[in-house]
Parts: structure tokens; C-alpha cells; sequence
């Protein structure tokens, strides 16, 4: 039945809610107003870490139209929440620990009545001393940042290993050895909609909230514990949103619990919207990590051995950070075969705000450091860079560098050779090593390539759910408990549910996530919607489908397996379609019930946190990229040409929406190699603004061209495997590579720095470096 | 003050609105086109972004003085009269130009002001006519697809009534 697809693969295929967005009507949280709604504004601390003196609420009160105000004291448990660290507040309790963090809400008639009880609050700290390196959080006397050490190891927030053989040994013996470390810096989401909630009181008790939350149903369960409600008496709608990137859920379950507290003690509807500098301070970023890699190779260039160590600036909460500090080590060392590889990750506290997931999950930053190395290693070896990964690079049947066997189709070598060809590289390489060293301008281009472990791997329960119903007028009605803030994901789920029924697509309608209508999915997070949710919405079509083939088969009086599909509608042996419509009626007519739900789960891989072995993750993606850069000797900009991108993903689902994620990613790697820097200075961010924080603009991304090699054989719906967050990880390195090629200089860290005036070095055994702080 | 203008082929009159309220907060708050969107405070993400005749505008930096007698057009005014997607719309979907959508207003509007000065725009043209609204999504290149259809089409179109005209 798979091979005349109708949907799935579709190039024509449109993103189903974009004639809401492109018209202006779709209603964002920030954009929705009800009757009797107050505003609330969040007083948030000034300093990096001190103790709360003195905090006194009641003058707001006194405040004319302030409704209401809170501090942790009025929430369960201090309104205390995390996981798998709990170690967050809804409002901070006896100290802060970071700038943004929040201390008190107010909600009030007015914006401006908003702000005078905010400024009516007493509030008094008493500083602490400030933790704004991760050598000063280890150091022995370092003040601790959290409560309790979850690890009871000081600022240590959390610890992974990875034991794959032992390289000491073929460290020593090889007859190559590179050995450097790499500073990656922290990197702000930017989702161009900030954080918002409304909550509103229902007459029952209950309370009804719309957040731009990536995860609703952990959003409900945090809300009602923090609230002392039952479960059943928080419902989280979630409109459309304005981007996540992975940085949608624990700044959002603080807003959304903040807003529903508030509101139920005004009783009245209250809408908290973030203010874009306040999004900044107040939200978690991508860690900073440092990767110290050493790798031993033959001579020939053969990869032998690995031994890294990560360590890695969570800031003052857990967030997502023990889970992507995780991906991070199963991949630190990158796509390639070796036969031995250590990493040792070290998670720790400081003040500089907090980190926790985006995009790439922690593989984004080790990717690119060990991508930076190897292109080192090339170099020092006097080999081709993509001809160097070519060599190395992960095929079927070896095994990757967590000893996982690759039983599976790996496009990583096809996708090396697409950039290359496509590209032009050997002509190009040669073409720039040969330009002019006084020119005022010079080009280079450079590689980088990476694999991703599929789905959670061993961050969790990998499941997810769907409900479908066909209703009386034959139009079709599906849920999912994973959520789509513009990955594509409603278009994903209902082009597999048109593709398995057999119906058009415009019969069917995804619902908003609603927990009241959805099931919980777990978390929408690692890409995994189309994988997981995806099966899920399959399964759960093919139950109906099943059902609606047994009544077309009662109807036409022939044996199901008879049954052929023309259009929409069923033809037995007598060669007559009948309508879709019909066998639905029909089957009501026999007494079935038209709707199902279904659950699809990966099933759990194994891997042992203590002895760090095991299997990772059920199924791996790859990609590689080039990219063509040019260096202003004049300005020292740097910038980039052209990119070309190819990603393994198996079958696409949605073809336009797929290329649309790559663009996006590749701009969000591009930012992250040239000038996004969030910093921080003693634990004060620096970076607030758009105007201080440079995002790339439509002249900063050049054209890309990008492809999707479909291997065959893996276990998403029709084939599918993830792409929305691995497609962004080669872009930083191949960039900073093709930096090296065209100015000499080595970078060991982004954004890559503007040196006016440099002049090319040739090629030394040890390359010039610029570390970047 | 008493301010008039045209927003989006209606002539709009009010009372009693304040000099400096920012055209941004009369369109979402005083009258409930939320279509224009509010992304910073530093007038640097072009999310509000609207035509003021004929130029695109960051309507957070404009005071409402400022558009007294002038025509204001919104991601609203550009819907056909029963509300049918416009061209450039249409090709904002179906060249995948559209993921969150909470840029897409100000790069319709974008786009919308580029081709009403030029048909023949290059894409480094288009590029810089975008430049100041941020998206965070697509990575900009199938908005720029969008916008080049657009200008092939409605030059096919102008050919098409100029060409008919010649055949007569
Ligand atoms: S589509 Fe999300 S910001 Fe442009």
C-alpha cells in the first residue's frame, strides 16, 4: 500500500496553518484580550546572587488598581519544581541566583498601575559572592549556588560518562597525537515571540491557561502541583507559537504558574507577556562548554583513539542541562570510528543566568568543537579535510563512538560526497590556497560533518499519542499531545493520517493542544514529533482505517482483502467505487465506533549512567555541510558565500517544511559562528537587546543549497527520521573552518573574533590560535 | 488630539488619542489589528513593521502625528475584499516561507514594498528589503523565493493587459 504515496513526500504539500499566519489572524497569546483581563509584571532581581533580606509585598497592594501580588509563600511547596533536577521556584525563595530571576508579581488594572506596584514592592538583598566561571564554582571554598548540591559535591551539578574500550594506551602508542581545548559560548533561543501566559478563573475553581509552552501537559502538572490543585482542574490550551527551540518550557512553566495564581486570587483573567529584555535576562540559554579533547591517530590518518572531557556552565538551575550534558558525551567525539573513546562530562552551577535545551541538545556545541579538531588534525597531517572525514567517517556496520553497531542505513559518506560535489571543494580548496596573500580580501571554505542519536535515547520515556475520530459528517478530528511552535508538525500529523485513511487532507482537522482533549505525549522536545508523534498518529489511523475496511468490505459483500481504494472512495470486485462517505455511514449503520487512540513507543534502550556503557539511542541521522566564506582584510568581517547542506533523514514527510527547518538551522549555526555571543560579565548578562545580541539578518545568511539523502529502512512513519535540530550542528564548525582556510588563523571557540589587518601565515605545525573568551 | 487616516482602504477617525502613542500601540490596543507584531523595545526586530503609503515603516517608532492624513496599510489590508489571500501571500505558502509566523506580517509587508517600487528585483535586492525584520525560523531564503514568484508573476501579469492592449 506505501508505494503510491499521495501525501507523504509531497513537494506540493503546504504548512496547513500558514493561511492564518500569512493573514494576519492567527492568535498568539500576546494577541488574545478577554473581558475583565488584568496585566501582571514580574519584579525580577538585579544581581547575580544575593540573599533576599527583606521582601515586603504589601505596599503594592496599596497601589490603585493593583488586584493582586505574590511571592513563592504562595505556592505548595514554595512552588519549588524540576526535572530531573528539581531545584527551580515559581517565584525565588530566600535568595537569588541569577539576573532575571524572578522574586514577585503583580497584576493590576493597567500596565502603568502594573509597574507602580512593582516599584511598591520593598525588596532588599544582600549580595553574595558572585560564581562567573566554571573554575570558580569547582574551586574548594566556592560558595554553593543551589539549596542542597543534587550531587552533594558542591556547585556539581551533575556527572556523565562514557567508557568505550580504553584509549589511554592507544593515546600513547599512536603516532600522531592533537590535543586542544575548545570554549564554546553560551547562545540565546531569540524565538521572535517572547514568553507569554494568560490565565483565567473558571467559576468551578478550576483555570483555564493558553502559554506558548513547548510540553502542555507537563506545563498542567506542574501548575497544579505548585497550585495545590487536582490535575483535573488545570487546563493548558496552547495557541500558536512564535518559535521555541528547545527554550519553551521551564521559563514557561514559571510565567504560566505565576499568571494562574495570580489570576485565581484577582478572579479575574491575567495576561503576562515578557518583555523582549526581559525574556533575555529571564530565560535559559545554550550552555557553555569547554572540550578538552585529545585524539591519537596512525599516521596515515586512520582515527584510532579518543579521551575527552566536557565541562560544561549550566548557570543557577538544572533546567534541561543533566539531559543535554548526556547527548552531549555520546557524542563528543563526533561521527567518526575509533576504537576507543572516554568522555568525562562535569555539569556545574554558576550565576550566569541558567542554560538548559536548544536546539542540538548539547551536541550542537560538542560537534563543534571536535569539528574544529579534526580540521586541525587534517591539517597537521597534510590531508584534505573532507577527504580526512571521508576516510574516518561513520559507515554501515561500524560501530559509533559509544560502540553502538550501526545495523542500519548511514548516509554520512553520501552526504560528505553531495557537499563536495556539489560545491566544487577540490577546485575550490585549491583556488584559495592559490589567491594573493596581500589581497584585501581572501576566501576560504571548510567542512564539518556530525551524527544525532534519534529521539530521547536514555533522556526518558520516548512515547506519544494521538486520538482520531471521524465525525457525523464524515470530516475527521485528530489530537496529539506534541505540539507544533513552526516546526511543522500539525502538517505532518495530518498528511499522515489523509496518506493512511486514504481521505483527502482537507478532511481533517488537528486540533489544538488542549489537555483536555489530548493525551500527554511526554515532552515536545529532540525533534521527535515527527518519529514518535508521527507513529503515533499512523497506529492510530490505521485502527480506524481498519475498521472502515471491514464495513466497505460488509457493504460491497466481498472479503476485505478484495478491497481496492480509487480516490477516497472503496471498489470491491463488482468494480464500483463507494463513496468514502457511505462506508462511514455504513459502519456506524454495523455498530462500530469511528474514533481510536494510539500510543507509539520506542522501545527503551539501555544504558548503564554508572558504568557509562551501553546502547544510546535506537537509530542515528547525518549530515554533512561546506561552507564558502570571505574575510575582509580591511574590517576583518567575515562573510559567508554560499552554504551546501546535505542531511540523511530518511524519508520526508513534508518536503518544503524539512527544507524550511534546515534553512532555519543552518541561520541559527550561522549565528552562532559569527556574532552571537551571549555574555556575561561576574554573572551580569551583557546582551539584553537585539541591538547588543545580533541575530542574522537576510544579508548575513547567503543562498543554501541543501538536500535530504532519503536512506531506506527506518522506523518513523514511513521511513522518516529526525532533522529539525541536527541540521544546524555542522553549519559553526564548516564556517570556522573555511575561516582557518582563508586567514591562517585557528579559532577554538565562537563567535569567530574580526581581526583588521591580519595577514595569511602559512600553514605551521602548530597553527596560530585565537582563543575566544 | 483628533487623528484621520486611511488605514487599509477605510478612512478612520478618533478622538481624543494622544500625540505620542506609537501607531503600534493604536493598531493592537486601541483597534485590535493584531495582526502587526511587537517583538523588542529598541525599534530593532522590524516585527511591527506596516506600510505608511507606500514606505515600510516600524510602526513601534512612529508617532501617530505622523500618519495624520497619510495611508496606513496592514497585514490585514492585504487580503482580497472577501478576504481571499493576496499574491505575495499565496506565495509566502507555497514557496514553505512560513514557519511560526510571527514574522511573516512584516516580511509580507516587506516584500509588498519592495514590488511596489520595483518588478525586477534582484535577490540581494530582496535581501536588503528585508533586512530590518528578524526571523528566527526559515532562515530567510524561501521568503526570498517568495517575494522573487511574486514579482515574476505580476510581471506575467502586466505583460499579459499590456500584450492584450497591443493585440487591440
Ligand atoms: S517564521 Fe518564525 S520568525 Fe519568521
Amino acid at each position: 500500500m506505501v508505494s503510491n504515496l499521495r501525501y507523504v513526500g509531497n513537494p506540493a504539500l503546504q504548512n496547513v496553518d500558514g493561511a492564518d499566519k500569512v493573514s494576519g489572524r492567527a492568535r498568539y497569546v500576546c494577541d488574545m484580550v478577554v473581558p475583565g483581563m488584568l496585566v501582571a509584571k514580574v519584579l525580577r532581581s538585579p544581581l547575580p546572587h544575593a540573599r533576599i533580606a527583606r521582601l515586603d509585598t504589601a505596599p503594592a497592594l496599596a497601589v490603585p488598581g493593583v488586584k493582586a501580588v505574590i511571592t513563592h509563600a504562595d505556592f505548595v511547596d514554595d512552588g519549588n519544581f524540576g526535572w530531573p533536577v528539581k531545584d527551580a521556584y515559581v517565584l525565588a525563595v530566600n535568595k537569588v541566583r541569577h539576573v532575571g530571576e524572578p522574586v514577585a508579581a503583580v497584576a493590576a488594572e493597567t500596565e502603568a498601575a502594573a509597574m507602580a506596584g512593582l516599584n511598591a514592592i520593598i525588596v532588599e538583598y544582600e549580595p553574595l559572592p558572585v560564581i562567573g566561571t566554571v573554575d570558580q564554582a569547582m574551586a574548594p571554598e566556592a560558595p554553593l549556588i543551589p539549596e542542597v548540591s543534587p550531587t552533594g559535591k558542591g556547585n556539581l551539578c551533575n556527572s556523565h560518562i562514557l567508557r568505550n574500550g580504553d584509549p589511554a594506551p592507544l593515546l600513547t602508542e599512536a603516532p600522531v597525537r592533537f590535543e586542544a581545548t575548545y570554549e564554546m559560548p553560551h547562545q540565546e533561543h531569540a524565538y521572535m515571540e517572547t514568553e507569554g501566559a494568560l490565565a483565567i478563573p473558571e467559576p468551578d475553581g478550576s483555570v483555564t491557561l493558553y502559554a506558548n509552552n513547548q510540553s502542555p501537559h507537563i506545563n498542567r502538572d506542574i501548575a497544579a502541583q505548585v497550585l495545590g490543585l487536582p490535575t483535573n482542574l488545570v487546563r493548558v490550551i496552547q495557541p500558536p507559537i512564535g518559535g521555541a527551540f528547545g527554550g519553551k518550557d521551564e521559563i514557561l512553566y514559571q510565567t504560566s504558574a505565576q499568571a494562574a495564581k495570580l489570576a485565581t486570587l484577582a478572579g479575574r483573567p491575567v495576561k503576562l507577556i515578557l518583555s523582549r529584555s526581559e525574556s533575555m535576562a529571564a530565560s535559559y540559554k545554550r550552555q557553555a562548554m569547554r572540550s578538552h579533547i585529545v585524539l591519537g591517530a596512525e599516521t596515515d590518518g586512520t582515527l584510532r583513539a579518543a579521551k575527552i572531557d566536557l565541562t560544561v556552565d549550566n548557570g543557577a538551575y538544572a533546567s534541561g542541562t543533566p539531559l543535554a550534558s548526556w547527548r552531549a558525551t555520546m557524542h563528543a567525539a563526533g561521527g567518526y570510528r575509533y576504537a576507543a573513546v572516554h568522555v568525562d562530562m562535569q555539569s556545574v552551577y554558576t550565576n550566569n543566568g541558567y542554560s538548559g535545551a536548544f536546539r542540538g541538545f548539547g551536541n550542537t556545541q560538542a560537534s563543534a568543537a571536535v569539528e574544529l579538531a579534526i580540521d586541525e588534525l587534517a591539517e597537521r597531517l597534510g590531508q584534505d579535510p573532507l577527504e580526512y572525514r571521508l576516510r574516518n567517517c561513520l559507515r554501515e556496520g561500524d560501530a559509533t563512538m559509544t560502540g553502538d553497531l550501526l545495523n542500519q542505513a548511514v548516509g554520512l559518506a553520501d552526504c560528505l560526497e553531495w557537499v563536495r560535489d556539489r560545491s566544487e571543494w577540490t577546485k575550490k580548496r585549491a583556488d584559495c590556497t592559490a589567491q594573493p596573500e596581500d589581497g584585501l580580501t581572501r576566501r576560504g571554505i571548510g567542512v564539518a560533518c556530525y551524527f544525532h542519536g534519534s529521539g530521547l535515547g536514555g533522556e526518558g520515556e520516548d512515547f506519544a499519542t494521538a486520538t482520531l475520530k471521524i465525525e457525523e459528517d464524515s470530516s475527521i478530528t485528530l489530537t496529539s499531545g506534541l505540539t507544533d511552535f513552526g516546526q511543522g508538525s500539525r502538517t505532518v500529523f495530518t498528511l499522515l493520517a489523509a496518506e493512511t485513511l486514504g481521505v483527502d487532507i482537507d478532511r481533517i482537522r488537528v486540533l489544538r493542544p488542549d489537555t483536555q482533549t489530548a493525551l500527554d505525549s511526554g515532552p515536545t522536545v529532540a525533534s521527535r514529533a515527527s518519529i514518535v508523534g508521527g507513529n503515533a498518529v499512523r497506529v492510530t489511523s490505521e485502527k480506524v482505517a481498519l475498521l472502515l475496511d471491514l464495513a466497505a468490505a460488509d457493504h460491497l459483500r466481498c472479503d476485505p482483502q478484495q478491497l481496492i481504494r480509487d480516490g477516497e472512495g472503496y471498489v470491491g470486485p463488482d468494480e464500483t467505487p463507494v463513496p468514502f462517505e457511505t462506508v462511514v455511514d455504513h459502519a456506524r449503520e454495523m455498530g462500530l465506533q469511528l474514533s481510536a487512540q494510539g500510543r507509539w513507543q520506542i522501545r527503551p534502550i539501555e544504558w548503564d549512567f554508572e558504568t557509562g556503557t551501553g546502547e544510546p539511542y535506537f537509530c542515528y541521522v547525518f549530515g554533512a555541510q561546506v561552507a564558502e566564506v570571505e574575510v575582509s582584510r580591511r574590517t576583518g568581517r567575515t562573510r559567508v558565500l554560499k552554504i551546501w547542506a546535505a542531511h540523511d533523514a530518511g524519508k520526508i514527510l513534508f518536503p518544503k517544511g524539512a527544507l524550511g527547518q534546515m534553512y532555519g538551522g543552518i541561520a541559527q549555526g550561522l549565528g552562532f559562528a559569527l556574532m552571537e555571543n551571549f555574555r556575561f560579565k561576574d554573572g551580569v548578562p551583557q546582551t539584553l537587546s537585539f541591538t547588543q545580541y545580533r541575530l542574522p539578518r537576510a544579508t548575513d545568511v547567503p543562498e543554501i543549497e541543501g538536500t535530504y539523502i532519503q536512506t531506506a529502512g527506518a522506523i518513523g512513519p514511513y521511513g522518516a527520521k529526525n532533522l529539525a535540530e541536527p541540521v544546524m550542528i555542522g553549519t559553526a564548525p564548516a564556517i570556522a573552518n573555511a575561516f582557518a582556510q582563508a586567514t591562517g588563523i585557528r579559532v577554538r571557540g565562537f563567535p569567530l573574533p574580526r581581526v583588521k589587518g591580519w595577514i595569511r601565515r602559512q600553514s605551521k605545525p602548530c597553527p596560530p590560535v585565537l582563543a575566544n573568551l | 488630539m483628533r487623528l484621520t487616516f486611511t488605514l487599509n482602504g477605510e478612512v478612520v477617525s478618533l478622538d481624543r488619542i494622544a500625540e505620542d502613542l506609537p501607531l503600534l500601540d493604536l493598531l493592537r490596543d486601541t483597534l485590535g489589528l493584531t495582526g502587526t507584531k511587537r517583538g523588542c523595545e529598541t525599534g530593532t526586530c522590524g516585527l511591527c513593521s506596516v506600510l505608511v503609503d507606500d514606505a515600510l515603516t516600524r510602526a513601534c517608532r512612529t508617532p501617530v502625528t505622523k500618519i495624520a492624513g497619510h495611508t496606513v496599510t496592514t497585514i490585514e489590508g492585504m487580503l482580497g475584499p472577501n478576504g481571499e489571500l493576496g499574491d505575495l501571500q499565496s506565495a509566502f505558502l507555497e514557496y514553505g516561507a512560513v514557519q511560526c509566523g510571527f514574522c511573516t506580517p512584516a516580511m509580507v509587508l516587506a516584500g509588498e514594498a519592495l514590488l511596489r517600487r520595483t518588478l525586477t528585483p534582484s535577490r540581494e535586492e530582496i535581501r536588503r528589503a528585508i533586512n530590518g525584520i528578524l526571523c528566527r525560523c526559515t532562515g530567510y531564503q524561501q521568503i526570498v523565493d517568495a517575494i522573487e514568484a511574486t514579482a515574476q508573476h505580476r510581471r506575467d501579469q502586466q505583460k499579459a493587459t499590456s500584450g492584450g492592449e497591443g493585440q487591440w
